[in-house]
């Protein structure tokens, strides 16, 4: 490991988890390093305008380099180029909000959001972090995981976020199972109260899961009573056809044939 | 119009220096409920301003759309028990709310009136009981604990508090003085706290240094709990002058 990289990316992370600003000597006391080096740090890092220095107080931000970072990220990220017109396309036909997510960790990362189309106001979730267990997205594609992956993610913190996340080995294995009867994961309010979601796994040209698209919506909505079948049936032909278009078997989706 | 109240001051008192214990009947929940209303309407787009920054931008209009609704379903019962009263408002809230507002604010108001169930009146200990409800209802559905960056970290403080005033030999009016203050401190104390639960925990540090929405609402129906009280307490001195007064 280079220190200094990764002093410099322990600089980012501290801006990057406070709202305020903050200055030389917060950012040494925080990290645990003499304010010469931290300064030092963060003149190389402000030069390539990681870090952007308010004129008025002297403390330090975020700065605008690491927005194209992240948007180069998502550009560049396979699966959201080809998931945009299938999202487009699930969103209109459901009338719901539709999140396309890949496997991170225990998490699932959201790289695309199509929001409800219904003209209300909604906010962004791309780049929103959930943990796998708690969402639709996240079971869809962990059903589809080769058994190590699958055992590997059951046996780590399986937090409760809800009354009604699943949080136990037992409880989320026969859910991986329904997923595999039915190829769609559902979620009943388990990452948040009154939020449902229906989601279906995406595979390659391998036939790997690489992530999951899915609706999300008021659970009075989504889940009438049990998940509406429409939404099922849409959800499942979007991720067919993404699929495909992702180089999957027109016939080899896995699941499908079973 | 003639209040047939029991006036409380005239009851004995129930130790040196000690109020007897103060009722609230259905009048007093009514003027609750129609202090939360207005105050939600006076705050929706605050309420909104901050779920936008952590959430989904729509606590306000919900909580606002619900209240509206809670007001006017009230409004068509003419003699309610306080129990019937917070029911009927959880029920509307349930059938009318979008988002986390409505399984957890109604789940909030009908555990309430489960405990004051069909009674004309209760006392501040009665109240103690149903504001416990309230916090085990909105915890068995949130799974949330105080720290989480939620309504509990409004809730739980002013429950917290309400109780050892009651203990400590407050009366009604401070109790729930107390619980505005502890609800509005804790709805501030969530500015620092990362998300645990809800939409907001999905943003990780990022939620760091923004106010909990739901903990606001929560706040706001404190401090109208309080006005409710005082309004209350002012319109019975007024009929119990008058009725001394009247006295031959």
């Amino acid at each position: 490991m280079i220190q200094s990289v990764g002093r410099a990316a322990r600089i980012l992370k501290a801006l990057g988890s406070e709202s305020a600003r903050l200055g030389v000597t917060e950012l040494a006391e925080r990290l645990g390093l003499a304010k010469a080096t931290v300064h030092g740090l963060l003149r190389t890092l402000e030069a390539h305008q990681f870090v952007q220095q308010d004129l008025e107080t002297g403390k330090y931000r975020l700065g605008p380099a690491l927005l194209q970072l992240g948007n180069a990220f998502l550009d560049n990220h396979e699966l959201r180029a080809r998931s945009l017109l299938w999202a487009e396309t699930l969103a209109g036909r459901a009338g719901e909000a539709v999140h396309v997510g890949v496997l991170y960790g225990p998490n699932v990362l959201l790289v695309h959001h199509v929001f409800r189309p219904d003209n209300s106001v909604q906010i962004l979730q791309v780049g929103a972090s959930i943990p796998w267990h708690a969402c639709a997205l996240g079971k869809a594609i962990v059903a589809y995981l080769e058994p190590e992956g699958r055992h590997e993610l059951l046996a780590g913190p399986l937090p409760r976020l809800t009354g009604r996340t699943l949080t136990t080995r037992g409880a989320l294995g026969a859910e991986l199972d329904r997923v595999l009867d039915g190829g769609v994961a559902v979620e009943d309010q388990e990452a948040i109260v009154g939020e449902a979601g229906v989601a279906a796994a995406l595979f390659d040209n391998r036939g790997a899961v690489v992530g999951a698209i899915g609706l999300a919506g008021p659970v009075e909505r989504l889940l009438p009573d049990g998940p509406a079948a429409d939404a099922v049936a849409a959800v499942k032909e979007a991720a067919r056809g993404l699929s495909r278009e992702l180089g999957a078997g027109r016939l080899a989706t896995p699941g499908a044939g079973a | 119009m003639a209040v047939a109240v029991a006036v409380p001051w005239a009851r004995p008192s129930t130790g040196p220096g000690r109020e007897a214990a103060r009722i609230v009947d259905g009048a007093c929940v009514r003027g609750w409920l129609t202090e939360v209303a207005g105050s939600l309407e006076a705050e929706r787009d605050y309420l909104t301003q901050l779920d936008a920054a952590i959430g989904d931008a729509d606590h306000g209009i919900n909580m606002h759309r619900g209240f509206t609704a809670v007001m006017r379903r009230v409004g068509d019962l003419d003699a309610a028990t306080p129990g019937m009263l917070l029911k009927t408002a959880g029920r509307t809230f349930v059938s009318t709310v979008g988002g986390a507002a409505e399984p957890l604010y109604g789940t909030a108001f009908l555990a309430a009136g489960e405990i004051l169930d069909d009674g004309d009146t209760f006392g501040p200990r009665r109240l103690l009981e149903a504001l416990r409800a309230s916090l085990e209802g909105v915890q068995r559905i949130g799974a949330a604990s105080e720290g989480d960056k939620t309504m509990v970290d409004a809730l739980a403080p002013a429950l917290a508090a309400y109780d050892l005033e009651l203990r400590t030999g407050g009366s009604l009016e401070t109790a729930v003085r107390a619980a505005r203050e502890a609800a509005s401190d804790g709805a501030r104390a969530t500015v620092p706290m990362q998300a645990r639960k809800g939409r907001a925990s999905y943003l990780g540090p990022r939620s760091v240094g923004h106010q909990d929405p739901g903990a606001t609402s929560t706040s706001l129906m404190f401090a109208a709990l309080e006005r409710a009280v005082l309004a209350d307490r002012t319109q019975r001195f007024a009929a119990g002058a008058r009725s001394r007064g009247s006295r031959p």
